[in-house]
């Protein structure tokens, strides 16, 4: 009797996980029959450019929400980490490599201060973090505003942005960090005490209290995990399209939280995994391309995306159903 | 609206008012009700018996319109009864008490009794008057006078918010009333006020189902029990013609070991493990605070009614809630806790009430629960080793005669007993030398329980202090060398093997000594 329940939970668990992958090749067959150009070189390097900074974004936001937190604050941090380095970057004075040096640590310095901010408010003073993070969503915006009085900073070193344009072998390098961090990601979340301890947490906050594990250390771990990849989003944006804008990335969190959650996670907490997250960003970031090259306007783009999150969500609702009647 | 409740009682006391006839429900493979025959009569109390996963709760939900199946005939009344909703169910006059409660915390009494239906007046707008006058006639038909319809469900105790549940589900027709475990979190004088008030019902015509794992309760209130194994009932009997004895060996298939033999006493030069003076944690009600000496190889118990601060007790030992004033020797030498983790750093182990929420993860693998409370034995470096944690979780599991599939498998596969020794796993993986147990068998069918006492005892003979805060006074008298009754924070006397009575310990409790 256990057994071929077993064996139903087990299937219902690869099909659950395999259909995001399912899914996102389904939209890639899809895409490639009913558009010309959608398959070609070109536009798979634009695919992976596209999605870069939004997977950036949703690694780190998959560590908040499995501690059972979310992060509203990425986008503004983003642009704070941004024009922080870009202000350094710019420098004349500095050399090439000081320079760079100087601004990529000025960016993550940035992004970890905001997420070490947010973690230890929300997590010292039990508070949600869905407000503490939407009071840094202002903050941090209106900081980047102010330090920049509302200008973009440009001017950088030409190499830099050559940098963030290059490819190898078609793929370009921004992507190939980004795939480095899903990696470094999945390690810690599978391997380590770090990555056990904020599964943990968002299943049952209090067993781990109880025995004897500090809640609050490793939350704020998550929220400094988060703001850190906000900061390393920064310098790639920077990177990419060679300017900082104070106005950059508004709205960018609801893109990287709809990356994890139609990666398979729970706003609970507990439940998710950054392979997940990846093919969330990969659907969101072909849909989007796909969409586009059908000749669909942008607005019509966004609704599908929300459509399909919503989508993901209620399949997930489905699947738990089902779960809990076995 | 008399004072009374609201009941159909147009059919003579004493006959079938609800037949089940070859009932089954399968959950894929899982055969949860294979084959159940009972009939329920009117105006009496029934006993629904049988250790968990016996069968019992998916009876329950079936009848009550959660599951339904097609497999099996039930009449209600006369009639064919295949609800396929709670809203169908209800309407038929078969109503459900949960052991976990289904009140809104934030809402009043009067709100939580009419949630269901809520009173409309002029214009469709919600009509409060009405709304507590419903509330006010349902509480007085059975007794609750005592209770503002004005109050807060969460400024209520847990025994008033059970009977505020009983209200409510009586307020509309009421043919059959099914209590669910309603005495788990109850203390004895809240108990005598349940039956009471079940007593009355049943006096008035109303079939009451009675869930249970006490048979004590069942023998003292219940008119007939059918006990449930395996999914199939076993045997429906008036209990007047039989014996717990009897029916336990109906739920279990065969005679349970004989009681604990008396250990022998903990000598009085055994070393102290764990001593506390005058020990008060915040909001306490007392200023004197709490005093005793745990020895090695002791099992001490501490009774008490439900609020008279047991739990806190334990949670102040252990670092949990700050400590206001007083001391907590360990070996002797004063230490004080600020959290858990330095109470195990000296030897400590707190299982916990309440699996569930604080226990367990649920959805995790048994092995990760096993090793959450001793990660240094099983990473390196910050890396998890999980053949070290598999090793581990299979050694303690073995120790304590686990049943699971694989150690990788989620806690919620097992059943309660099987869970809660997971949780003694997780606490024995950490070798402490003092453990702290509260409730150590709630929610767990007859033969683990008596298999969790002979770990018990097995542990104290092996040196480990033990302090056991229980609501079962059988479990007390049963397990523990010395029994320390608290009333108001305080103790209020002890007890020794040569004096356990339910009265004796009783009268401590109840501050009338």
């Amino acid at each position: 009797m256990e057994k071929t329940n077993d064996t139903k939970r087990d299937i219902w668990a690869l099909v659950n996980r395999a259909g995001i992958g399912l899914a996102l090749i389904g939209l890639v067959v899809f895409f490639s029959v009913s558009t010309e150009h959608f398959l070609s070189a070109n536009n798979l390097t634009n695919i992976l450019t596209q999605i870069t900074i939004n997977l950036i974004l949703a690694v780190g936001m998959t560590f908040v929400i499995l501690v059972g937190g979310i992060d509203l604050s990425v986008g503004s941090v983003m642009a704070f980490a941004a024009v922080v380095a870009g202000k350094v970057l710019a420098m004349p004075e500095l050399g090439l490599a000081e320079a760079v040096t100087l601004a990529t640590i000025a960016g993550l310095l940035g992004g970890v201060v905001c997420g070490l901010l947010n973690g230890y408010l929300s997590a010292r003073w039990a508070i949600p973090s869905f407000i503490i993070t939407l009071g840094m969503l202002n903050i941090a915006r209106g900081a980047a505003l102010q330090v920049t009085n509302a200008q973009t900073v440009y001017d950088f070193p030409k190499e830099f942005s050559e940098f963030g344009a290059s490819l190898i072998a078609g793929v370009p390098v921004v992507f190939i960090l980004a795939l480095l961090l899903v990696a470094v990601a999945w390690f810690i979340l599978n391997q380590t005490v770090l990555g056990r301890m904020i599964y943990s947490i968002g299943s049952n906050e209090e067993a781990v209290r109880l025995a004897g594990h500090s809640v609050f250390r490793y939350k704020l771990i998550a929220f400094t995990i988060c703001g850190l990849c906000a900061g390393i989003a920064a310098i790639v944006y920077m990177a990419r399209l060679n300017i900082a804008s104070p106005i950059a990335g508004i709205g960018f969190e609801l893109n990287a939280i709809a990356a994890v959650i139609i990666g398979g996670a729970s706003l609970n907490g507990g439940r998710g995994s950054v392979i997940g997250t990846l093919l969330g960003a990969f659907i969101i970031g072909v849909l989007a391309n796909g969409l586009i090259l059908l000749g669909l306007s942008d607005f019509m783009r966004q609704m599908i995306t929300g459509v399909v999150l919503i989508v993901a969500v209620l399949l997930d609702q489905f699947r738990a159903r089902y779960g809990r009647s076995v | 609206m008399s004072a009374s409740p609201n009941f159909q009682d147009t059919l003579p006391k004493g006959q079938d008012v609800l037949t089940v006839t070859r009932l089954k429900k399968h959950f894929g493979g899982v055969k949860a009700l294979d084959g159940v025959d009972f009939a329920l009569r009117r105006g009496e109390i029934h006993a629904l018996v049988g250790e968990n996963g016996a069968g019992k709760s998916t009876l329950i939900r079936v009848l009550t319109g959660v599951h339904t199946t097609s497999d099996g005939v039930i009449t209600l009344e006369g009639a064919r009864y295949a609800p396929q909703t709670p809203h169908e169910a209800k309407g038929r006059g078969v109503q459900v008490v949960h052991q976990e409660f289904n009140l809104l915390d934030h809402l009043s009494v009067a709100e939580n009794i009419s949630i269901e239906a809520l009173p409309r007046g002029r214009f469709g707008l919600f009509d409060r008057k009405e709304t507590r006058r419903r509330a006010r006639a349902a509480l007085d038909a059975i007794g609750l006078t005592d209770v503002d319809v004005d109050a807060e469900i969460s400024s209520l105790g847990i025994a008033h918010r059970q009977l505020v549940e009983i209200a409510r589900a009586l307020q509309t027709k009421s043919t059959i009333l099914i209590l669910d475990e309603p005495t788990a979190t109850l203390t004895d004088r809240e108990t005598l006020r349940l039956f009471d008030i079940v007593l009355k019902l049943a006096a008035d015509g109303v079939t009451v189902v009675f869930v249970s794992h006490h048979l004590d309760e069942v023998f003292r209130i219940c008119d007939r029990v059918t006990v449930f194994r395996n999914g199939r009932t076993i045997i429906t009997q008036n209990i007047s013609d039989t014996s717990p004895a009897e029916v336990v060996r109906h739920m279990v298939g065969r005679d349970l070991d004989q009681p604990l033999t008396q250990r022998p006493a903990v000598p009085d030069d055994a070393p102290v493990a764990l001593a506390l003076r005058d020990f008060r944690i915040v909001g306490c009600r007392d200023a004197g605070g709490v005093t005793f000496d745990l020895r090695y190889g002791e099992i001490l118990g501490i009774a008490g009614l439900v609020g008279a601060g047991r739990t806190e007790l334990l949670r102040g030992i252990f670092g949990v809630d700050p400590v206001v004033s007083g001391a907590l020797q360990r070996d002797g030498k004063p230490v004080q806790f600020v959290n858990p983790a330095q109470a195990i750093a000296s030897g400590l182990a707190f299982v916990t009430e309440d699996r569930k929420d604080e226990g367990l993860i649920l959805s995790m693998p048994i092995a990760t629960n096993t090793s959450l409370a001793s990660m240094n034995l099983i990473t390196r470096l910050g890396l998890l080793r999980r053949d070290a944690e598999a090793t581990l979780a299979t050694a303690q599991g073995a120790k304590l005669h686990l049943k699971f599939g694989k150690i990788t498998d989620p806690v919620s596969s097992l059943s309660g007993g099987n869970q809660q020794k997971v949780v003694l796993a997780k606490w024995l993986a950490t070798q402490p030398r003092v453990l702290l147990l509260d409730e150590p068998t709630r929610g767990v069918d007859v033969g683990a329980k008596a298999e969790i006492y002979t770990i018990l005892r097995g542990l104290a003979d092996s040196g480990i202090a033990m302090l056991v805060v229980s609501s079962e006074l059988p479990e007390l008298m049963t397990l523990c060398d010395r029994i320390l009754v608290m009333a108001e924070d305080v103790i209020q006397g002890s007890v020794l093997p040569k004096d356990y009575t339910a009265e004796n310990i009783l009268r401590l409790a109840y501050g009338q000594n």
